[in-house]
């Protein structure tokens, strides 16, 4: 048996010596320096996207007078909600959000039904005039807003739906239709039809197969597409900016603030309280249904 | 399933109101642009008298417009180099596997979710000299700094790509980062055993396997862009002068502020067929292009 100092002596030169062990303490150096390096990559990406809106909601809770200090202060000193209370009692906010939530609720619950009976066509039915139809509607995707805007501006007028719910709801859906359609044919062709059938053959007639067998299953293409729509609907600026006049929904709302007598063209106070306003719930939305956005556009971008 | 002939009438009763919704909104409109832009309508002076091609030979010698094709130009190039560099970048970061995966991938998705308009008005306020986010930031560190970017050419130009790169390369990266996800492991794999560092993977593996999807994506993404309207309505009005002009913006200032209906559907019907051209040349190129 060896003293035992010497023991000791062999383990510690061991330890210096081995070079296994000299490897897992590199490779243990090397994966904390990807890690960290990965976190830094990632706090960048973070703080481009996170800190103009974290600037834009500080705007909206300084008082007027500490928007023209300089440097910037992004913990206002004296935090208020008055560009949030003027607005309320100036701009008539609430009427808006009831105009806005008025709006893309129902294009939502148009969009969805229309959708889902063509997408139902599309997909179970065949025929030549069938595919030449549907050719044609996702191809209309590509017409750009800009081109049909004037006609259908005059349109709009002489069949007395500009400026009215039902018209932007009209052309809201319009905008969302090829898409959804796109989605849920897909979704539906992977549903085998001979489900359907077994249904038809229970003595089940065509609106109880669609309310209690189809919809069911395709209750997650339903919920992907909506909360795309959505978002799609809520930051949609065009329609409203051409195809109403009275109602007013929060996109547009925030470029015809009152200005302010200042040199600057903006009244910011207010724009930053509005847009904090539209972009609060939107960050809310987001983070619970990252997910399925996620599924939602790389199904509609990908495959379209 | 439903083969029968009989069947097919409820088929087109399904798909009625998709179709009219669609026909009232964009078909009957584009024909209706068709048919004015040989018209010049003047609603202002109560002109409307057919003139055929004039219209569209109009538009060479319109220096509002070629100033607006220049900077739309400018604005599609630069924006899309952006976004195609940058894109894989982010695509590769949102790709990393780490503890904050997917709260970076929530963070990546915001700028997607804003409205555009509210990203460009609060961006005119942002380019501020005096008291805008950005001058701020660069004065942290230079506090001399002064430029009033959106009074200049060049710098308001900057300005609205960097604008558009921040709202919507995440969602280009993103769709980058879809097929990122398509590419098996094995690969990797495969690589790694056979001593490919991570970086000659990166160029032999990764970018050839995506490349064909980021042209299509960057096709889109093109004509995306040709259309744009809302960052420069919100953000510059076209100016300084019309240097960021977007053609988009153009159109709808000549039909809607300047009610010269019959040349602003001049523009458009050539802005569409730029377009048709462009979705036909992704059609090809979507079954041609492999590697």
């Amino acid at each position: 048996m060896l003293p035992k100092e010497y023991n000791n002596r062999l383990d510690a030169e061991r330890a210096v010596s081995n070079p296994a062990q000299k490897k897992v303490l590199s490779r243990k150096y090397k994966n904390l320096l990807l890690h960290s390096f990965k976190w830094l990559l990632a706090l960048l990406v973070a703080f481009i996207i996170l800190f103009p809106i974290w600037w834009i909601f500080t705007s909206s809770i300084s008082p007027a007078g500490e928007l023209f200090k300089k440097p910037i202060k992004y913990f206002p000193d004296h935090p208020t909600l008055a560009s949030y209370k003027y607005l309320i009692e100036y701009v008539g906010l609430l009427p808006k959000i009831r105009d806005t939530l008025i709006i893309v609720g129902l294009t939502l619950v148009v969009s969805t039904i229309v959708s889902l009976l063509a997408a139902y066509g599309f997909a179970r039915f065949k025929s030549k005039g069938l595919s030449i139809a549907v050719s044609i509607l996702l191809g209309s995707m590509l017409i750009p807003e800009v081109v049909t805007a004037r006609p259908l501006y005059e349109f709009l007028q002489t069949v007395k739906l500009y400026d009215t719910y039902t018209g932007l709801i009209i052309v809201y859906t319009s905008g969302i239709l090829p898409f959804t359609i796109l989605i849920l044919q897909n979704f539906l062709k992977d549903i085998p039809a001979s489900i359907e059938e077994a249904a038809a053959i229970d003595g089940c007639g065509f609106f109880q197969t669609m309310f209690y067998v189809v919809i069911p299953l395709m209750r997650p293409a339903i919920a992907t597409v909506c909360i795309v729509n959505f978002v799609t609907c809520l930051n949609n600026f065009f329609t409203p900016l051409f195809y109403s006049n009275g109602i007013s929904v929060l996109a547009t709302a925030i470029t015809q603030l009152p200005l302010r007598d200042n040199m600057y063209s903006i009244p910011w106070d207010l724009v930053s309280a509005m847009g904090f306003l539209i972009i609060f719930p939107i960050i809310i939305f987001v983070s619970i249904f990252q997910k399925q956005i996620m599924e939602g556009i790389i199904a509609g971008g990908v495959k379209g | 399933m439903y083969a029968n002939k009989k069947y097919l009438t409820i088929a087109w009763i399904l798909v009625l109101p998709a179709l009219l919704i669609r026909g009232f909104t964009t078909i009957y409109p584009i024909f209706e642009t068709f048919r004015i832009s040989f018209f010049d309508i003047k609603i202002l002076r109560g002109i409307n008298q057919f003139v055929g091609f004039q219209n569209y030979v109009n538009i060479f010698h319109d220096s509002k417009l070629l100033e607006a094709i220049n900077f739309t130009a400018i604005f599609v190039v630069g924006s899309m180099i952006g976004h195609i560099l940058l894109g894989i970048v982010l695509a590769l970061i949102l790709n990393m596997k780490f503890g904050g995966q997917k709260i970076l991938r929530t963070i990546v998705l915001l700028p997607w979710a804003l409205p555009m308009v509210v990203v460009a008005i609060a961006s005119k306020w942002a380019f501020n000299n005096d008291y805008g986010l950005i001058n701020d930031f660069v004065r942290r560190f230079n506090p001399s700094f002064h430029m009033d970017w959106l009074i200049n050419t060049d710098t308001a130009r900057i300005a609205v790509i960097a604008v558009d790169l921040w709202k919507d390369l995440p969602f280009f990266a993103i769709l980058v980062l879809a097929s990122l996800q398509f590419i098996s492991s094995d690969m990797y794999e495969a690589a790694k055993v056979d001593g490919a560092g991570s970086i000659r993977s990166f160029f032999k593996i990764t970018l050839p396997l995506i490349s064909r999807n980021i042209f299509v994506l960057s096709i889109f993404f093109t004509m995306w862009r040709i259309t744009s309207f809302d960052v420069v309505y919100a953000m510059t009005a076209g100016g300084p002068g019309n240097s960021t002009d977007l053609i988009a913006y153009r159109i709808t200032t000549e039909a809607f502020t300047n009610l010269n209906t019959g040349y602003s559907a001049a523009m458009a019907v050539t802005l569409f067929f730029v377009m048709a051209i462009l979705s036909g040349l992704s059609l090809y190129a979507s079954k041609k292009v492999d590697y």
